[in-house]
């Protein structure tokens, strides 16, 4: 499409425009963070393989004038699978906020993120928890933000995926009634072709809330996907978190959520590494059990533990993680993801017909130096 | 003559002493109310715009977070300006806090347990930097003691939560500067009894004709060698503040 080719020109062009029209004298500013980690992965037969991975994530602040917001961000990273370097534009875009419109127009992050660990509705899908929505959440598109009082407004968005020659809509009301935040989400996407697949056109519509019940911190989501083939589904999902104090001052943070959907339709949110065994009996309904656990050692330094388990055929994934910061400056963390599961299970790290083998542990451990 | 000198002098000496007394008497019988209001009226700020510093110290370790806070009776919004935390925004509207995460520019709503958890890990917790009412609203207040801090005489006061009000810690002890009504160190008890935090003033600045804490600390009684500076480097009272500030479009 003529409007998808030359968007991203068309925003570098202004953005240039615009280095250029700043005076000298206003702040310009760089920063960003520089990781490195070592990760291990342990295959089904006990051999471990070790990669390198580097990062590199380039953020330019510029001042905002006239109610007009531009912003750059790049990530550079070694391809640890290829050998090579790469690079993923993250934002390049200009706002601006009119008196009662705020157009975002270039590549941006579009996130509909509510506070769960999974979001079956969310503009891009990709896990959170899983950190899956790296790359899918940055978009090359045109958003239009209404903001109708202090907590209410409507958002449209135009994205133009780069696997499809048409355009991905989205609708987003939100509110806040009773303390309680609501939205409401619709979302239709085009044809797109992946890794040579062709996945069907489809839309999905979706209520999420989020509030407090006493002491508890409760959330969900339901919807509708609307599916040619078998995989149409209503879909929802429930949560909630909570937090204690113990004796000697230190916090556990819990989270616990319950997603019930089509198996067919979890690919898209689990991402491609754990989309594997999804492929036999995808009109399949499944139940994921989510856990998050976050132990807080001291002021600098915390444990966490996340397990995603499906109820149909019993397989995990457990992900024991440990952070530590270092100094203003430095960060360490250690992150562990093992397996569960006989063949063909959802998680299980055995081989399934036709499907590359999932490793049985991944452990990665690196450095994070933010400036 | 000289003799009726003598004894005019002496009574006006007298009435002099009685007058300085009775003026000290009231002084001494100000109510434990009277005196945390003429504390709020230092301390309390309608709205303010401040740059300020948190550095949380634990073990051999300090983290410096830098941010700036615009508040109003009622809401504050609080962003992160430390290479770590940059564009980190928070909103708070009466009991609710909404975050602003910066690489994903989503806006989520934090559950409301989360507002007594420290702030970005330090020792503060989101009510206690964004916490807005006047302590007499919340508290009821009884004098029960003088003691004297670095030299300086202070009325120790002890406030319990009044009935059917949220507030982050049951009770609390105060330490007000007799003279400069300011508070100079609290403690921070939990309804079972057990101090939870201590607070104690580092220094203290006039601004604006007002007796400021611009440098205070937060020990976490519950943890050992620990605890959290919060500095401010720059402070405006009354700033002019747009309507739609203190809205969820303001943090994208």
């Amino acid at each position: 499409m003529i409007t998808k080719k030359y968007l991203n020109i068309t925003i570098l062009f202004i953005f240039f425009f615009l280095l250029g029209v700043i005076p000298i004298s206003a702040k310009i500013d760089m920063g960003g963070e520089l990781a490195a980690s070592l990760i291990n992965i342990v295959d089904n037969e006990g051999q471990i393989s070790t990669y390198l991975q580097a990062g590199l994530d380039l953020e330019l602040f510029l001042p905002s004038f006239d109610n007009t917001q531009a912003k750059f961000e790049m990530y550079f990273f070694n391809n640890y699978i290829s050998g090579g370097f790469d690079y993923l534009i993250k934002k390049l875009y200009l706002k601006h906020k009119f008196e009662k419109l705020h157009l975002t127009v270039g590549r941006q992050p579009i996130s509909w993120s509510f506070g769960s660990m999974l979001n079956p509705f969310d503009f891009s899908l990709g896990a959170v928890v899983m950190e899956e929505e790296t790359g899918v959440k940055y978009q090359d598109a045109i958003e239009g933000h209404v903001p109708l009082n202090w907590n209410s407004s409507v958002s449209v968005v135009a994205a133009f995926p780069e696997n499809s020659q048409n355009i991905k809509w989205g609708l987003r009301g939100r509110t806040v009634i009773e303390g309680y935040d609501l939205t409401l989400n619709y979302i239709q996407e085009p044809e797109m072709e992946i890794i040579g697949t062709i996945i069907p056109a489809s839309k999905r519509i979706g209520f999420t809330g989020k509030g407090d019940l006493g002491p508890l911190g409760i959330y969900g989501t339901v919807g509708y996907y609307f599916k040619d083939n078998n995989n149409a589904d209503l879909a929802y999902l429930i949560g909630g978190d909570y937090s204690h104090f113990f004796e000697a001052g230190n916090k556990v943070y819990l989270q616990l959520e319950y997603l019930s959907m089509k198996k067919g339709n979890l690919s898209s949110i689990l991402g491609p590494f754990f989309s594997g065994n999804i492929t036999n009996n995808s009109d399949e309904d499944v139940g994921l059990l989510l856990g998050l656990a976050n132990y807080e050692i001291d002021e600098f330094s915390q444990i966490s533990l996340i397990t995603v388990s499906s109820l149909n055929d019993k397989s995990m994934i457990i992900m024991p993680g440990y952070r530590s910061q270092l100094s203003n400056n430095l960060s360490f963390d250690l992150d562990t993801a093992v397996c569960f599961g006989k063949d063909s299970t959802l998680f299980g790290p055995g081989l399934s017909e036709g499907i590359p083998k999932k490793p049985k542990a991944i452990i990665e451990a690196g450095f994070t130096y933010t400036f | 003559m000289m003799r009726k000198f003598k004894w005019f002098l002496l009574i006006g000496i007298i009435m002099l002493i009685l007058f300085f007394s009775l003026i000290a008497i009231a002084a001494a019988e100000m109510t434990a109310e009277e005196i945390i209001n003429k504390r709020d009226d230092n301390e309390y700020i309608t709205s303010f715009k401040a740059e300020a510093e948190m550095i949380i110290v634990s073990g051999g370790r300090r983290i410096t977070k830098a941010m700036l806070i615009l508040s109003d009776k009622k809401n504050a919004l609080v962003e992160f300006t430390n290479p770590q935390d940059r564009g980190t925004k928070f909103l708070k509207r009466e009991d609710n806090l909404w975050m602003f995460f910066p690489d994903a520019e989503e806006i989520i709503k934090i559950s409301g347990h989360m507002l007594k958890q420290g702030m970005m890990g330090s020792d503060f917790s989101y009510q206690d930097i964004m916490e807005s009412d006047k302590l007499t609203d919340l508290y009821n207040f009884e004098i029960i003691r003088e003691d004297e801090i670095e030299g300086r005489i202070c009325y120790v006061l002890e406030g319990i939560a009044k009935e059917g009000v949220k507030v982050s810690y049951y009770r609390r002890i105060s330490w007000v500067d007799k003279e400069r009504f300011v508070g100079l160190k609290e403690e921070l008890y939990a309804q079972s009894g057990r101090i939870l935090k201590e607070t104690r003033i580092n220094e203290i600045k006039e601004i604006e004709g007002r007796w400021i804490p611009v440098d205070s600390a937060m020990e976490n009684k519950l943890r050992k060698n620990t605890y959290t500076e919060f500095k401010i480097t720059e402070v405006d009272f009354n700033p002019e503040i747009s309507e739609g500030t203190f809205a969820l479009q303001s943090l994208r």
